[in-house]
């Protein structure tokens, strides 16, 4: 070489020998040092990797507490212990599993079957045998466990749902953060693999219920064991939550619900709601699953079992199942008709038993027919033809801005995964298909058939506002939540959404009627009713196919074609404390299968206490309007 | 003009190729030990770095056909698409892991930070090539420190400080070249004291304060970064003279080492392949950057030996703070080995620096 070829000067060769000898400076020291490290301490910090690891661990914090109202824990979290084996450990394969056998009450070739005989790095994964032992097991195995190298136990948090399957749908579920979820703010700090809330109230406050994960540094011999703690960050407890839920109440719903009466209750749901707070004082969906099977990782069967299950044991039903009102909608269109002045209160129509539109002909449920009827003894009979009058006088738009005055049509603004419903009106059937709105849809709109949709939670707020004077509660789950160090950080007051544009005549005449219903001779709740108590209420029969898929076949009928049973509730009437919704689905009539469910979950919501006013036995006495 | 002739395909540097194989292959084989299950299967990182080494083989490839000379020409361009680049990240890239320095499209991810660190150097090659020869006062320093100030800070503000410490040291590299009195020296210092006091008040976050903490006393804190250097160092030191074999590190094979495949990638070969595999990558790496200076020193023109310094300067920087932080003799810093650590667009940067590099190097016989 010898030099730069033309257009390079020769000032470069002094900082280029400069580069390099910091190359290789640099490069020396590493090797020294690599010397240092491997060489000189090398047999050190070899003993150390291999007789003493310092293992770094994570210590999750236990999830904050649910309590009900009353203090009473559904949601705890329980240590779970576990005992596993390090095939790379084990001395005496023979003897681990025999002694292990006994000790776990499992069959000892079993065991060895489930560690088999892995090789390559596998050797050192723990295998594990059992995962949720109790105290008394594990102890057990601890005394043998020096006897027994490469065996190893472990405990865990886990998830503990007291009352099991009874309050799921509210308390929901956990699982394992999804990539989605790890990207977005609220999981900021989660690592992924984290177990966090997926649904219910564990989703929903989060936050509160989390707590901070802790770390250990151990040292632990070659078996795993313990040797000593470095350092140690505690985990902080998840904050405690106490939810508006009455778990006695919940207990008898759900009893209620479950009742064998002369047909078994598939499906359906209860929803209570304070009327004066709107706390929900029980929320039931039927059928339901164990949130347990969730909180220790489901297993794919049980997983599949429920996602498949025609029931779909999955859904809230209270939030998330829609259903025609049928019946239980004729409140709204009373107090329409009434407020609108398109009937007196006094004012009778004659119910020959059908209703004649064009050349259709509507029938009320009642073939013969109930004669001369006012709103009152309309409401009390459930009368369809009155309903089919005032309705067409209303017309399906002023039918649907009362139904939204009510809340319908949208979600109640509780802290659930809500369905909106539906209210129909003739701009909607426009743009939904296309066609113009005619007459006969009214018809059925009026008796809560037709395109009309609610959930048995907006039903409960409808009914609550009949009780409440007017007010549309925004239904209220949560009653405090602390911290971990149990300092009260919300309490959440009550949400009045809006306030009906009702006169108090027309509200008490449609209280009247609902009482009517209940308490009067005649009324198609009387199933409802409670000894000693005034109750109002409203049986609903939603029609689920037309008439002739089911007319005439009694119970030939397939369960799927079976109408749904409805009885919405306010009770007691003097000074109302509860609204309550029971929906039977496919259950068959309200008055017959949904009123005395009705009936026994308030008969729990009384139970020992004296009605202020006594009232006359079954008989009962008319109601003042 | 043909693209390439035959006489710079007779010159083309097998050296310069043959190492830079061999170093890719070791860095391959040790991230299939540092990520492949106890099954032993080929890990998710390790097909994507081999599909990231297909593209970047292949880029590497592309830059030898164009001479290099006419990047000379394009430098601005370069330099400015590299800035604009940096500005499209910030505006619309997401915040990953605290930092805002990947842009994607569909599955590709694209750290721009990695790719303007080798615009960086065109331009300041450019700049050193004009005007290296007059360069005597304070005041010539200013546009070439305003040159690699604009990169920097824009790295700085995308929170992803390991590359901007990087591009900044990159961008020091020409410094020897610089002919100023002690005393303007002295002003240089100061300015690189100031700049790093500021950093530490104003932008370093907590974390990353308490890493360098970490590395003064590193029993502060063993349970977050602490932890990692002390992991880093039984892993390295019980490697001893021939290390444990290939697959059989037990610090590494029981997950001791958090981001083993990528930051500390090199303290999994040195526990599996001890002192002898590690004096070995080490000669290979001095060797490469040792003949990219041999390279400088050939070059045809003062252009492409400003180049070859500067590219040069990009392979030596991360692989110098690498090796010091798994060794336990700088604070951890992410910052990937090139070759050896996961991270697709760190050895795309690396691959493009080295067909650079081969481009100035086969085309020294031309005039």
């Amino acid at each position: 070489m010898g030099g730069f070829r033309p257009g390079v000067e020769v000032s470069l060769e002094g900082p280029l020998r400069f580069l390099a000898l910091t190359l290789c400076v640099t490069f020396g020291v590493f090797f020294l040092r690599l010397f240092q490290l491997q060489v000189l301490e090398g047999e050190a910090l070899r003993v150390r990797s291999e007789r003493n690891f310092v293992r770094s661990m994570r210590v999750d914090a236990p999830r904050g507490d649910i309590l009900e109202r009353d203090g009473e824990v559904l949601a705890t979290t329980r240590p779970a212990f576990g005992v596993a084996v390090i095939p790379s450990e084990l001395r005496e394969p023979e003897r681990t599993w025999t002694v292990l056998g006994t000790l776990l009450a499992d069959d000892p070739e079993k065991l060895a079957e489930r560690v088999g005989a892995p090789r390559g790095r596998s050797r050192y994964q723990p295998v594990h045998l059992a995962t949720d032992l109790q105290f008394e097991e594990l102890a057990r195995v601890e005394t043998h466990r020096y006897a027994l190298p490469g065996v190893v136990t472990d405990v865990k948090a886990r998830r503990d749902y007291i009352e099991g399957p009874l309050a799921a749908h509210v308390l929901g579920t956990l699982g394992q953060i999804s990539e989605a979820e790890l990207e977005t703010r609220a999981f900021a700090g989660y690592r992924s693999g984290a177990i966090v809330g997926k649904s219910g109230v564990e989703a929903l406050l989060e936050s509160t219920l989390a707590g901070r994960e802790g770390g250990r540094n151990v040292v632990v011999d070659v078996a795993g064991r313990e040797m000593e703690l470095l350092a140690e960050v505690r985990p902080v407890r998840g904050g405690t939550v106490v939810l508006s839920l009455d778990i006695d109440l919940q207990r008898a719903a759900l009893a209620a619900l479950q009742e064998p009466g002369p047909e078994a209750v598939p499906a359906g749901s209860v929803v209570a709601l304070d009327v004066k707070t709107g706390d929900i004082l029980a929320m039931v969906s039927h059928p339901s699953y164990d949130p347990n099977d969730f909180a220790a990782g489901i297993d794919p069967e049980t997983w599949a079992g429920l996602r498949d299950d025609e029931w779909k044991p999955l859904q809230n039903r209270a939030v998330s199942g829609q259903y025609p009102p049928g019946s239980t909608y004729k409140p709204i269109v009373a107090a329409a008709a009434l407020e609108d002045r398109v009937i007196g209160r006094k004012e009778r129509v004659f119910c020959p038993g059908q209703f004649r539109l064009g050349r259709r002909v509507y029938r009320c449920w009642k073939r013969q027919g109930h004669g001369w009827v006012d709103v009152h003894d309309a409401l009390k009979h459930s009368c369809d033809v009155f309903f089919y009058t005032v309705g067409l006088r209303l017309g399906v738009d002023r039918i649907a801005r009362y139904a939204e005055t009510f809340g319908l049509g949208r979600p109640t603004g509780a802290p659930l995964d809500e369905r909106a419903g539906l209210v129909p009106t003739a701009d909607w059937k426009k743009r939904r298909f296309g066609e113009p709105w005619v007459e006969g849809e009214t018809v059925s709109a009026a008796i809560g058939q037709g395109f009309n949709l609610v959930t048995p939670l907006q039903l409960a707020v409808v009914y609550a506002a009949l009780a409440n004077g007017g007010r549309i509660l925004e239904p209220r789950l949560v009653r405090s939540r602390f911290d971990s160090q149990g300092t009260l950080v919300e309490q959440p007051g009550e949400v009045v959404r809006s306030q009906l544009e009702l006169s108090a005549p027309v509200l008490r005449a449609v209280q009247g009627g609902l009482e009517g219903v209940v308490m009067e001779p005649g009324g198609t709740g009387g199933r409802a009713r409670v000894p000693g108590w005034r109750i109002a209420g409203k049986t609903g029969t939603a029609q689920v196919v037309s008439l002739k898929h089911t007319e005439g076949r009694g119970d030939d009928i397939p369960v799927r074609y079976r109408d749904h049973a409805w009885f919405a509730a306010i009770a007691p009437v003097d000074d109302p404390e509860i609204a309550l919704v029971v929906l039977v689905e496919h259950g068959g009539g309200g008055g017959a299968v949904a009123a005395p469910i009705a009936g026994k979950v308030l008969s729990a919501w009384f139970d020992g206490r004296v009605p202020a006013e006594r009232v006359a036995g079954a008989g009962g006495s008319r109601a003042v309007d | 003009m043909p693209l390439i002739d035959r006489r710079s395909l007779q010159h083309f540097d097998w050296v310069l190729t043959g190492l830079v194989a061999i170093l890719v292959v070791a860095g391959l084989a040790n991230l299939y030990s540092a990520t492949s299950g106890p099954e032993g299967v080929v890990s998710g990182e390790l097909r994507r770095q081999l599909m990231v080494l297909g593209v970047g083989t292949f880029a590497m490839l592309a830059v030898l056909v164009i001479d290099y000379r006419h990047l000379e020409r394009l430098a601005p361009l370069v330099y400015v698409g590299a800035v604009g680049l940096l500005v499209l990240t910030l505006a619309i890239a997401p915040v990953i892991r605290g930092a805002q320095a990947w842009i994607s499209y569909g599955p590709f991810r694209l750290q721009p930070s990695e790719l303007a660190k080798i615009a960086l150097v065109v331009a300041l090659a450019r700049f050193f090539h004009r005007h290296g020869a007059g360069m005597r006062s304070m005041r010539d320093l200013a546009v070439p420190a305003l040159i690699a100030a604009v990169p920097v800070g824009l790295i700085v503000l995308q929170r992803d400080m390991g590359v901007a410490l990087l591009t900044l040291l990159v961008a020091t590299s020409y410094l020897p070249f610089v002919r100023i009195s002690a005393r303007a020296w002295g002003f240089v210092a100061a300015a690189g004291v100031a700049s790093a006091a500021g950093l530490w008040l104003f932008v370093l976050k907590e974390y990353q304060r308490s890493r360098i903490l970490d590395f003064i006393d590193p029993g502060r804190d063993p349970l977050s970064s602490g932890y990692q250097a002390i992991q880093s160092r039984i892993a390295v030191g019980s490697g001893g003279f021939f290390g444990k074999g290939w697959l059989d590190g037990t610090q590494s094979q029981l997950r001791f080492l958090p981001t083993q495949h990528t930051d500390f990638a090199f303290s999994v070969f040195a526990e599996e392949w001890g002192l002898f595999g590690c004096t070995l990558i080490l000669a290979l790496y001095l060797s490469m950057l040792l003949w990219g200076l041999w390279i400088a020193r050939n070059s045809r023109d003062r252009f492409g030996a400003m180049l070859a310094v500067g590219l040069v300067g990009t392979l030596f920087w991360p692989a110098a703070i690498n090796v010091a932080m798994v060794l336990g003799l700088a604070p951890v810093i992410g910052v990937p080995l090139p070759f050896f650590s996961y991270g697709g667009s760190a050895l795309l940067a690396a691959l493009l620096s080295v067909g650079l590099l081969l481009n100035v190097s086969m085309r020294r016989y031309m005039f």
